[in-house]
């Protein structure tokens, strides 16, 4: 009996061992919730406009020099319009950090301090172009783009992200700036050259110009960079490659369109006379069956029959960015949206279609191939002349 | 005095039955297995139909003899301390006393076997993949003794079946899962000892409690009565599972007062020392009680549960194991305020209930009716997050290769991971230092960490990014078996029965934790990607937003979110085995026919699959103009409901055995078995999306298996052994696969029809008596060829909508075809027909994953004065990665054929052509595995009591490259050029290395 009890008593001990550490290196307890955040404290010694002057065109950097920026957040990923980058605003200019992260709104709040220690990322530009039909683009900081087709690339890594990009105090949303139509930047203005670049601003009193620009792709998978012409469907232009109305010839009457906004066009028949290519490759309207010789040659049914145009539109349709034209007095300011934003599909009022009401439109404000651009946080950033909501 | 006059009574009617017949006898030597040592004083009892007719006792040269027999069958049952009961049959001809020479029994100081079900968790869910080995139990069986315990650690699968394919009773009611069809041994894993009694069929042999499948059955008496008397207690530590396991177990054995009580309990506890975050938190209990009222009327009731947690284990890469220079990594885990937390733990409370009344009125005559319940919860913990970036640190945005393969245009192949550390960007460099500093300051990119995501939560006004949910599969099964015994003469024994099973299973998952939110919001973030500017759509209860002002609903912690559904599923049949013996002939006929139903019942009425076209007429009423809905319909032109009661499935099932015996002079055996089965798909085959939806995949069908075994059995004098060799077709099944795929930022469905697969092979185990006294040789050798067979129909949907992504037969499913070549000048191409055709000159097979082909362990054993000592090696190999029907199929294959559909001969594996093709459709194949385990034990009598230990060291070379499972992503990578498509990294799992096992027992 005394065996009995030394050897119970023996496992009774064992099992008395530690209960909640449970031999680490697990831990089963109830684990504690984190301290709070706590904000970098950090001091900007170089301004943004003085950080971009030291890019030369055409010449993205590796920066050096200790350089440390301090910003604003002004833009947000969360509706989905920007993707994978912020903006950051000083007093002196804006400028995007591309990050290559999503739901960056997440840890990277409107009207938080950023501060970005620039030692070794790479300053960079996009959206330029040369020639009188071009202009300014933006000046970006990212990393080194080793593909060669841009200037810059996304931070991507974690590390290089949480050695550069320091998160400052929490504080309000930026007030944007109400810009008049001589502070607008012309088209050779970058941030170096126009403080309202990159920053938040308030256009007022834009009218609709019943202009729209889509590009779509038979196949997303399939090669369609310039060079690749039968993949790639216009909407904006006539075979002479001259601007016709959206409201006659594309029926986008949304800011952008979802895939199901874009199958819907299709199946409407919306779309049927805009034609593959362009002035130079043209293959034709999209009703008509692919090129028994060209990329898609393997498109057919099981009839054997090939496959339209349309056909592959709508089987591999995707969200796709649209851009609506407006004016400002003269300046033609061009609202970019993207397909996957949660308000892609939010139709435009007709009123403001018809250019009868104008519309007051607050984004960030940028330079693409010297043209204005306005990227929008969510709806609630545009309303009518008066102030009004425009939903 | 009570069962002396039993034993009297019970000697007396045997004498008066048998008066009149011939007598003959059973003698021979009772000798331990290893080395034929003897064992004196070993008891002896001898039944007939369950009646007692003879007792003895061997002697000190373990010899015994019982005579005065009379022709017939008999029970002979061998029980000896520190040896396992034995359970031999004996027949007894023409009056003669039959030498049986030895009568072989096992040391019961062996290895403590691991709980049946305690394998480590491996965390599948978001694969598409299952993983689910098969449990052999040894028996007398010389092959499922070895293999049963020796080849579990390699995850084995017995001919290569999954484990639907294994018939597992409880009390003789069989408890696969009604959803699933898996084995449903962790409902009492930690139960070992009121467990440990039970009876094993291998292969297609035919069982008491029901017809089985074609790999074996296995019955857990589990009545208090089987519970070896005694107070019975162990302590175990080992250091691949869990630190800790504490067992207490009484039983009191049949009382004079026709009462037997049994109670047990245990605990696992702890981790372990090779997988971080894996750990155990379970207990289990068990209470039965047991009255034989007399006149062959016995009623038995039991209930047992294994309520605990424990953590699951994930795959990686090679790359992210290579990273970390630990293929035990596990992404699960961070660490919480310096404190590791699993993100995925499995939290079960699963009770069982059962009654049983046997009613024997005389020993030809025994019925057992058994009612079961299963109920209580089964959880599954896993992070989710909304419209917030991937919290997995193994993230393959994360990886320095997803940097590399965006470096260089020339060679983009992303799933390239053997580069050198120069050959990466900035960006990758500072990827590959964050996975391989070991500094503390890193560990937040190495795991997970779950401090940043209390932080985002807190900043989000309330409304949780993160949280962690808890996936509910909770089952409510209720079965009720019938299984009668009839001697109907000496030669022909009937067995046959009926059972019935209802089981409603409901699938949910709510909120374990917030993260230090106040609540999650109930919308569908995968839909809202599409449909966001209507509200109602992105709805997961668009009842309740209807129903509350056009407002989501706020879930709070353990409130239900996402879905909510039952699956229901109905199981009837009747079977009968039908035995026959005459001389040394035995056969068996066994049939069974039954019906089986199942359909899912939605309690969550989703804004994508609101209803039919009246229930969304109805629901617009209440909708304003920018949020109205429109019915889905199918390709079959039917509503697409997630509410409700789908259409209910029901399918005829029915399986027809044979079996044929020989018994020849010496200890020789021939026997044979042939069976022919149709099995209806199970629920979990066939609702394509049953999270979100009602819709079963086309052409749902019985699938059919045809399976025949030949074995030969030597059992004489010690040696003992079984040669088999068997043939199985699977045909008709079908299969689906969901998971997560982030570029559809959406659950994806691939459903497969039409999947057929061959298994055949053979089986040998031995166990021989060596030259030295206690010494004997032990082994096994499973070796097969399981293959698909032919090429499955696919449809891949996506949660968010009823349209078909992608539909196609798989052509490269079953094999990849090779083909004839030519050289000129110094070219080498694909030779061709008049008409421009590839000339095929062979094929490479695809193979059954997730199981060695090839097993097989040859083992020393020696015992002496109770020590035993075991050395064995193992060799495993032909073992292949689960394979994802993607990568098989014509569209991922793009750009390696010409115009005419013929392959393109091109070595570069980055460019269009053969390599590619075969890098993107072969199988891989693991490496082969070497294994050395050895282990010792040793117990004491002192008195009547038993203490003892047994120690075994697994992996003594401590190889850490055996892998163990894992799948293939399913998913493809675009080329920069969109000319090819590439795969993603497989993931695997590893088999731990050198980990040993302590156990200390006490008998009383």
């Amino acid at each position: 009996m005394k065996q009995k009890y030394i050897a119970l008593l023996a496992a009774a001990a064992l099992a008395g061992c530690n209960p909640v550490e449970e031999w680490g290196p697990v831990f089963t307890g109830s684990h504690d919730e984190p301290s709070a955040f706590q904000p970098a404290q950090m001091e900007a010694n170089i301004s943004i406009k003085d950080l971009c002057k030291t890019y030369s065109q055409g010449v993205p950097h590796k920066m050096a020099g200790n350089h440390i920026i301090a910003g604003k957040v002004v833009s947000t990923d969360q509706p989905g319009n920007f993707y994978k980058s912020f903006y950051i605003q000083d007093e002196t200019a804006g400028i995007e950090i591309k990050m290559g992260r999503n739901g960056l709104y997440n840890d990277y709040h409107l009207g938080q301090t950023i501060y970005i220690e620039c030692n070794d990322l790479w300053l960079g530009m996009y959206g330029y172009k040369e020639g009188n039909y071009g202009g300014q683009g933006m000046v970006q900081i990212g990393a080194k783009d080793v593909t060669g087709k841009y200037e810059t690339s996304y931070l991507e890594s974690p590390l290089m992200i949480d050695l550069h990009v320091h998160k400052g105090a929490l504080g309000e949303a930026v007030e944007p700036k109400v810009l008049a139509e001589a502070e607008l930047p012309k088209k050779n203005d970058n941030q170096c050259t126009n403080s309202n670049v990159g920053r938040l601003v308030t256009l007022p009193g834009l009218v609709y110009t019943d202009q729209a620009f889509v590009l779509l792709y038979p196949d997303p998978n399939r090669p369609h960079e310039s060079t690749d012409p039968e993949n790639r469907l216009f909407l904006s232009s006539d075979n002479n490659n001259v601007v016709i109305s959206n409201k006659a010839n594309w029926k986008i009457f949304t800011w952008a369109m979802s895939k199901t906004n874009i199958i819907e066009h299709l199946e409407n028949g919306d779309w049927d006379h805009a034609t593959i290519g362009s002035g130079q490759s043209d293959f034709g309207p999209i009703t008509g069956q692919v090129s028994a010789t060209g990329m898609f040659k393997d498109c057919k049914h099981s009839s054997g029959k090939l496959m339209t145009y349309k056909e592959l539109l709508i089987k591999n349709a995707a969200a796709q960015s649209v851009s609506q034209y407006f004016k400002m007095g003269n300046t033609q300011i061009q609202v970019r949206t993207s397909g996957f934003s949660k308000f892609a599909d939010k139709a435009i009022p007709s009123d403001v279609l018809s250019g009868k009401r104008k519309v007051n439109i607050t984004g960030v404000l940028c330079m693409y191939q010297g043209s204005i651009q306005m990227t929008v946080n969510s709806l609630d950033d545009i309303t009518y002349e008066d102030g009004t909501p425009l939903y | 005095m009570r069962k002396l006059l039993s034993m009297a009574s019970a000697l007396l009617l045997s004498a008066i039955i048998f008066a009149q017949a011939p007598t003959g006898g059973v003698t021979g030597s009772v000798v331990s297995r290893a080395g034929r040592l003897p064992i004196p004083g070993a008891d002896l009892v001898i039944s007939k139909d369950g009646v007692i007719v003879a007792t003895s006792k061997a002697a000190e040269d373990g010899k015994f003899l019982i005579s005065e027999l009379a022709n017939g069958m008999y029970t002979m049952d061998v029980t000896a301390d520190g040896y396992k009961d034995l359970v031999v049959n004996v027949t007894v001809d023409k009056g003669y006393v039959k030498d049986m020479v030895f009568v072989t029994m096992n040391p019961d100081t062996q290895v403590e076997s691991i709980d049946a079900g305690s394998f480590t968790e491996f965390d599948m869910d978001d694969s598409g993949y299952n993983d689910n080995p098969t449990i052999l139990f040894s028996g007398n069986d010389p092959y499922n003794a070895v293999a049963g315990y020796g080849f579990s650690n390699i995850r084995f699968k017995n001919r290569g079946y999954n484990s639907e394919a294994q018939d597992v009773y409880f009390s003789g009611v069989r408890l696969n899962d009604a959803i699933t069809g898996y084995s449903p041994y962790s409902l009492w894993t930690g139960l070992n000892e009121v467990t440990r009694s039970k009876d094993n069929t291998t292969g297609l042999e035919a069982s008491e409690y029901g017809t089985g499948g074609y790999n074996g059955s296995t019955n857990v008496y589990g009545n208090p009565a089987s519970v070896r008397k005694g107070l019975r207690a162990s302590v175990l530590t080992n250091s691949s599972l869990y630190r800790l396991r504490l067992m207490l177990t009484y039983g009191s054995g049949p009382l004079d007062n026709g009462w037997s009580y049994a109670v047990s309990a245990s605990a696992r506890l702890g981790g372990n020392d090779w997988i971080k975050g894996v750990y155990y938190r379970s207990f289990a209990y068990y209470l039965g009680a047991e009255k034989n009222f007399g006149n062959g009327h016995n009623f038995a009731i039991m209930h047992f549960a294994t309520p605990g947690q424990r953590g699951a284990q994930n795959a990686s890469t090679q790359e992210v194991y290579d990273l970390m220079g630990d293929n035990m990594y596990n992404s699960n885990w961070g660490y919480q305020n310096g404190k590791v937390r699993n993100s995925r733990v499995r939290k079960t409370f699963e009770p069982v209930t059962v009654l049983k009344y046997t009613y024997a009125p005389s020993g030809d005559f025994e019925s057992n009716t058994t009612f079961l319940w299963r109920t209580g919860f089964n959880g599954y913990t896993a992070l989710d997050w909304y419209d917030a970036p991937d919290p997995r640190a193994d993230y393959y945005r994360n990886l320095p290769s997803y940097s590399f393969a965006n470096s260089d245009e020339g060679d983009d192949q992303n799933a390239r991971y053997d580069y050198s550390y120069n050959e990466l960007n900035d960006k990758g460099k500072l990827m590959y230092e964050a996975w391989t500093s070991r500094s503390e300051d890193y560990r937040m990119y190495q795991h997970l960490d779950w401090d940043r995501l209390y932080v985002v939560n807190s900043q989000a006004g309330g409304r949780a990014k993160y949280a962690q949910e808890q996936r509910h599969v909770d089952q409510n099964d209720f079965n009720l078996a019938e299984t009668i015994r009839w001697n109907l003469s000496e030669n022909l024994t009937m067995n046959f029965g009926a059972n019935f099973k209802y089981n409603r299973t409901e699938n949910y998952k709510r909120i374990a934790d917030l993260l230090g939110a106040q609540y999650y919001l109930n919308v569908d973030s995968f839909a809202e990607r599409d449909f966001a500017i209507n509200e109602a759509k992105i709805q997961n209860d668009l009842d309740y937003y209807l129903d509350n002002g056009l407002q989501s609903q706020k879930i709070l912690t353990n409130g239900k979110y996402g879905y909510d559904y039952f699956a229901n599923v109905i199981k009837a049949n009747v079977w009968s085995v039908q035995n026959f013996s005459k001389n040394n002939w035995e056969a068996s006929l066994a049939f069974k026919v039954g019906y089986e139903s199942f359909w899912r019942e939605g309690m969550m009425r989703k804004g994508l699959f609101a209803g039919t076209a009246e229930e969304v007429a109805m629901i617009n009423l209440r909708l304003p103009a920018s949020q109205k809905l429109s019915p889905v319909y199918d390709k079959n032109g039917q509503a697409v409901t997630s509410k409700g009661k789908s259409a209910v499935q029901q399918f005829i099932t029915g399986s027809v055995k044979a079996y044929v015996s020989r018994t020849f002079q010496g200890g020789h055996r021939l026997y044979a078995n042939a069976g022919i089965f149709s099995d209806a798909p199970t629920f979990s085959e066939a609702f394509i999306s049953p999270r979100t939806r009602n819709t079963v995949i086309d052409g749902l069908k019985n699938k059919f298996t045809y399976s025949a075994d030949l074995n030969y059995q030597y059992s004489n004098k010690g040696y003992n052994l079984r040669f088999t060799a068997f043939y199985t077709k699977i045909k008709n099944q079908s299969d689906v696969m969901s998971f997560y795929d982030d570029s559809q930022n959406s659950f994806t469905n691939f459903a497969m029809t039409g999947i057929d697969q061959r298994h055949m092979g053979i089986e040998f185990g031995f166990s021989l008596p060596l030259f030295v006294s206690g010494l004997s040789l032990e082994g096994a050798l499973s070796a097969g060829e399981y293959i698909y067979t032919s090429n499955p129909y696919m449809v891949q949907t996506i949660d968010n909508s009823a349209e078909i992504v992608r539909e196609s037969i798989v052509p490269y499913w079953s094999e990849v075809p090779h083909y004839a070549t030519y050289e000129e000048n110094g070219v080498i191409d694909f030779d061709s027909r008049v008409d421009g055709s590839r000339i095929q000159t062979g094929f490479t097979k695809h193979y059954v994953p997730s199981t060695p082909q090839i097993a097989a362990q040859l083992g020393l054993k020696y015992n002496i004065n109770y020590w035993f000592f075991e050395l064995n090696a193992q060799c495993y190999a032909k073992s292949y990665l689960d394979m994802n029907p993607l990568y098989r199929t014509d569209f991922a294959n793009k750009g390696c054929f010409d115009e005419y559909g013929n392959l393109i001969y091109n070595e570069d594996v980055n460019k269009g052509g053969h390599a590619h093709f075969y890098y993107m459709t072969e199988q891989e194949e693991f490496a082969p595995v070497f294994l050395l385990n050895a282990s010792i034990g040793k117990s004491w009598y002192v008195k009547n009591n038993q203490i003892g230990f047994s120690l075994q060291v697994n992996n003594i070379t401590n190889n850490r490259n055996v892998k163990t499972g894992g799948y293939e992503q399913t998913r493809l990578q675009n080329s920069a050029d969109k000319s090819l498509y590439y795969r993603f990294q497989s993931k695997y799992f590893y088999m731990a290395g050198i980990n040993y096992m302590l156990n200390l027992y006490f008998r009383f």
